[in-house]
């Protein structure tokens, strides 16, 4: 049922799912079913692929996926129109702030001042952009496994 | 040898047994004997048709039969055992080895609890302007060494969470909050290599590890950069829990090392065609140039209308010229 619907439309939001592909990124949409039994809706997931050769789409961002005229491969039916909300870096869509959570980056750093603000704080400025512990400290960028096997090799993806 | 009388005596079951004795021997040689001994047609008629019968069940039957067993043309059995397949491939499977969920390695932090000096003064007395001028005895026995473990913890925490503060007053923000956490956590790893039946504290830092995992996970949604600047100062490794979790079983396992083992063999494979095609590829060009230029030169000469172009041929000498550098430049490389 959701199959069928997804693929009627054209344009879909998705959320940015961890994928080995390389030209192409995963997309988890979510979409509400109506079980005609209770009449009620219910969420429905599904997985699509979208054609996206500079992986611009890191995992957790909200994009925008457009249906291309030619399906691409058996699984490449997509491709990616625009990344709506970067994950991890939200912006008040009233006053166009960045925020953190429930207040405002501006706000932090004001409050900051008035205590008296530390070097070992947080510094957004100096800051590099985001995925710089890639495959170092942080491994939500792939789908991890439970370890199933002792290799004797060193297994970062392994839970 | 009376044969006539012989077979009027011998019942039905006798004769069919009698021929199963001598079917043995040179039976052929008897047959002819008898048969020509035999005078009442009637009986020569019963004794060939049971000879036959017997001779279908006896030997002939079971005769096709074993040849259907031993062609596997069996009607009723199935060729092929579908449970219990044992691999033919040598993948030899080790178990991992099951690391409690409080112990560092699963816990992600990647350091343990540091050896801290223990002549630095308490927590609640390291401002004090008395102890500057006091003797040198009570300035000793206000140190750590002096003080219960939970002091130096409670310095291991401070320091901690000083890495990470946003301004003096600071306790309660998210990256404070959690780098005190990890304090807390590192030391009770350390506690619980040396008391491992503290089932209370076991209970207590498996909890406190999880909810350290739910506010990454939230710091991570809210502000991604932050999250990444935390994990590096603090030292922690962020793995996500995998979507589908199951025990580990043998089937499962050999089942995945034998896709990773195909998959294997398939890249070597399309490696090597690789390769040898690349190896192959200046000699195609060469040939390549050669019949180009042959082409050209024959339409010239033949003034019909010439399709080769110059620059087709200028393109694949440059190809050429390319690939050659390309190898001359991995050799020297090899060097």
């Amino acid at each position: 049922m959701a199959l069928r619907a997804a693929s009627k439309v054209s344009i879909l939001l998705g959320q940015c799912v961890p994928c080995i592909k390389q030209n192409a990124s995963k997309f988890k949409i979510k979409r509400l079913e109506l079980d005609t039994n209770l009449n009620m809706y219910f969420p429905a997931v599904e997985y699509i692929y979208a054609f996206d050769p500079e992986k611009k789409c890191k995992t957790g961002d909200v994009v925008l996926i457009e249906q291309l005229p030619e399906q691409m491969t058996r699984l490449i039916t997509h491709k990616v129109k625009e990344v709506i909300y970067p994950f991890g870096d939200i912006t008040d869509p009233l006053t166009g702030k960045k925020c953190v959570a429930g207040k405002y980056r501006e706000d932090i750093e004001v409050i900051n001042k008035v205590y008296g603000e530390l070097d070992t704080r947080f510094k957004y400025d100096e800051a590099p952009p985001r995925g710089w512990q890639e495959d170092k400290k942080d491994f939500s960028h792939v789908e991890t496994y439970m370890k199933y096997h002792e290799s004797g090799e060193d297994q970062p993806y392994a839970y | 040898m009376n044969s006539t009388r012989l077979v009027r005596c011998v019942t039905f079951v006798s004769v069919k047994r009698y021929f199963r004795l001598v079917n043995n021997k040179r039976f052929s040689n008897l047959l002819s004997v008898w048969i020509s001994c035999l005078i009442n047609l009637r009986q020569l008629v019963l004794l060939i048709s049971n000879f036959y019968l017997d001779y279908f069940i006896t030997e002939l039957f079971p005769f096709v039969m074993n040849s259907f067993r031993l062609l596997k043309l069996h009607p009723i059995k199935t060729q092929f055992r579908e449970y219990a397949l044992k691999s033919d491939l040598k993948i030899k499977w080790v178990r991992p080895e099951k690391i409690p969920c409080f112990k560092p390695e699963k816990s992600g932090d990647l350091e343990t609890f540091p050896e801290i000096d223990k002549k630095l003064y308490q927590e609640d007395f390291k401002n004090c302007k008395e102890l500057k001028t006091a003797n040198e005895l009570v300035k000793k026995l206000f140190t750590l060494e002096f003080a219960p473990r939970n002091e130096t913890v409670r310095h291991y925490i401070n320091r901690t969470s000083d890495k990470v503060r946003r301004h003096v007053n600071d306790y309660g923000s998210h990256e404070a909050t959690i780098a005190a956490w990890t304090g807390v956590i590192r030391a009770m790893q350390e506690s619980m290599e040396r008391l491992p039946r503290n089932k209370i504290m076991k209970v207590q830092l498996k909890e406190l590890i999880d909810r350290r995992k739910k506010f990454l996970k939230y710091l991570r949604r809210w502000d991604y950069k932050r999250f990444e600047w935390l994990l590096e100062t603090l030292n922690l490794k962020y793995v996500p829990m995998p979507l589908d979790v199951h025990w580990i079983t043998r089937k499962d396992s050999l089942t995945k090392l034998t896709d990773k083992y195909c998959d294997d063999i398939r890249k070597d494979k399309l490696e090597k065609l690789k390769l040898q095609l690349q190896s192959e590829q200046p000699a195609f060009l060469e040939e390549k140039i050669r019949i180009l230029e042959f082409i050209r030169n024959e339409q010239k000469s033949c003034n019909v209308e010439v399709t080769v172009h110059q620059d087709e041929i200028d393109n694949v000498k440059r190809r050429l010229d390319d690939l050659k550098e390309k190898v001359k430049q991995l050799n020297q490389e090899e060097i």
